[in-house]
């Protein structure tokens, strides 16, 4: 066993008290998909390459509804503007987009991660950014807003999570998966500064599998969906995947099972997440879960567990700061969603191995980082 | 003694230990005794070193790089913000055309690249104590890799 993967089951030994460690079964094969996408009429035609997607990731709801389209734009990563403008001119596009599409957002979703190191700065920044988006706004925090002051200033400012709302025959629901980090930073005696560094660093080991729903939340999440009808459409915001996909850089939920079996039954739920930075596409039984580009910058692809149905993205150009991120439009139409990359380059998907995010790590062997453990 | 000056100070100790444990041979005379677990240790504490040092400048520890007089970001951004875990570094791919370069470049080569371009902060000397902790750590995540020189 090397250490990612000792590494990896340790997280699930010490910290799923509550939850079930995932087994392969949970695994959805492209065919299940293919089979379920003519079931419910979800493939597009495209045909081409080895999925059945163009640029959009088409969903059926289980009944035709109102048309509508909605925003979302996350990762932000807001620095104060005087140390990095790069990220300000990635976030004001998107915003402009956003306000510019025609016919206008119902609303936008801000799906965390505002700020880089929580700096009350940093999110007054996007505070001041977002004034651009004049249409209905909502908001669900990320680790990076949280952890400097626990989300006292992200709440004050944004609003506290878990929220609902039903709009056109839909029901909305942010949830906060973020705050839910084992306290590493008592017994250490670390500043609040310290504590978000750390939380700041992707694969960072302190801070653990701080991704979950929490029981106080899987119950308000049951209450909430107990009176909607089970064959009515759901979208539930998470900053975090609402699966497994890679537990060492919190690409997952850790009690994510939990929260699926209170959604067991409804036969349309999409999941619309940020935190990874890259494009994914994965279903779990009749959850659908999409994964939103950042604004700030795209990561790789984790070395395990992609999910089958993803389609990857292309290798971004790390010259040109615009490549390889962007925001989405999603669009409710007659009953069903579509996801729309509003990536800033020509091609989101790569056609190719030479091309591709995943691709071109074929011989790659990753090892953790070992000097925030001596 | 803080924990980082005592890692020091064991490092400068272990290079002493492998200095005692050869005496007067010579680098032309390697290789020619057994080698001592001793001296095995003392080897990969040398190396595990640098791999710590690297792993601290790859992500953007303030300390560190004042210790060792390197600017590698005037962003806010460090290396493992676009490369957690070293990946899509691929230091088992180098030497390769580099495109973004349009030259054929070394892993050095790349380093410096990606701290003056989207790091934009100051070029390191190819051959300084930076350069060989970022290469060690980097080479160290990558370690088993599949060797695959000159692929994109």
């Amino acid at each position: 066993m090397n250490q990612r993967d000792a590494l990896r089951r340790d997280m699930h030994r010490t910290l799923l008290a509550s939850a079930t460690t995932p087994d392969r079964t949970t695994r959805v094969t492209r065919r299940t998909f293919m089979r379920n996408s003519l079931l419910y009429g979800t493939a597009g035609a495209a045909g081409c390459g080895f999925f059945p997607f163009l640029n959009t990731v088409d969903m059926a709801f289980a009944q035709a509804g109102q048309s509508f389209r909605f925003a979302w734009v996350s990762d932000t990563h807001l620095y104060p503007k005087e140390l990095n403008s790069r990220f300000v001119e990635k976030t004001v596009r998107a915003f402009k987009e956003v306000q510019a599409m025609n016919p206008p957002a119902d609303f936008l979703i801000f799906g965390g991660d505002l700020a880089q190191l929580g700096d009350p700065v940093e999110l007054q920044l996007g505070a001041e950014l977002l004034k651009e988006v004049k249409i209905k706004k909502v908001f669900i925090p990320g680790e990076h807003d949280w952890y400097l002051d626990m989300g006292a200033t992200w709440n004050k400012m944004f609003g506290a999570s878990p929220w609902t709302f039903d709009h056109k025959g839909v029901r909305v629901i942010g949830l906060d998966t973020v705050s839910f980090a084992p306290d590493f930073w008592t017994a250490r005696k670390m500043s609040p500064k310290e504590r978000m560094g750390h939380m700041a660093t992707l694969d960072g080991t302190l801070g653990g599998a701080w991704s979950a729903v929490g029981e106080k939340q899987l119950r308000w999440l049951s209450s909430t969906v107990s009176n909607w009808p089970k064959n009515q459409p759901i979208i539930i915001f998470t900053h975090t995947p609402l699966y497994e996909y890679y537990p060492p850089w919190n690409f997952w939920i850790r009690d994510w099972r939990d929260a699926h079996e209170v959604l067991k039954g409804f036969t349309s739920v999409t999941n619309v997440h940020g935190h990874v930075h890259q494009p994914l596409y994965n279903e779990i039984g009749s959850i659908r879960s999409i994964g939103m580009l950042a604004t700030s910058w795209p990561w790789p692809y984790a070395p395990e567990g992609v999910p089958t149905l993803t389609r990857p993205m292309v290798r971004a150009d790390p010259g040109d700061h615009f490549d390889g991120v962007g925001w989405s439009e999603l669009a409710v139409n007659n009953g069903r969603v579509a996801n729309t990359y509003k990536m800033w380059r020509k091609d989101v998907f790569a056609e190719a191995d030479a091309d591709s995010g995943t691709g071109d790590n074929r011989n790659q062997i990753l090892t953790p980082r070992m000097a925030d453990r001596l | 003694m803080t924990s980082k000056s005592l890692r020091f100070a064991l490092s400068a100790a272990a290079v002493a230990v492998i200095g005692g444990l050869l005496g007067d041979i010579q680098p032309a005379l390697a290789h020619k005794e057994k080698h001592s677990a001793e001296q095995l240790k003392a080897f990969d504490d040398v190396f595990m070193e640098q791999v710590r040092i690297g792993d601290l400048l790859f992500h953007g520890d303030g300390a560190t790089e004042k210790k060792l007089g390197t600017v590698l970001s005037k962003t806010g951004m460090a290396c493992a913000m676009c490369h957690p875990y070293s990946s899509d570094t691929h230091p088992h791919e180098f030497p390769k055309f580099q495109e973004q370069m349009n030259a054929f470049a070394t892993l050095r080569d790349m380093i410096n690249w990606c701290i003056e371009k989207p790091n934009q902060g100051e070029k390191l000397d190819v051959n300084g104590d930076a350069m060989k902790a970022l290469e060690a750590y980097i080479t160290w995540s990558n370690k088993n890799s599949k060797l695959d020189p000159g692929r994109h």
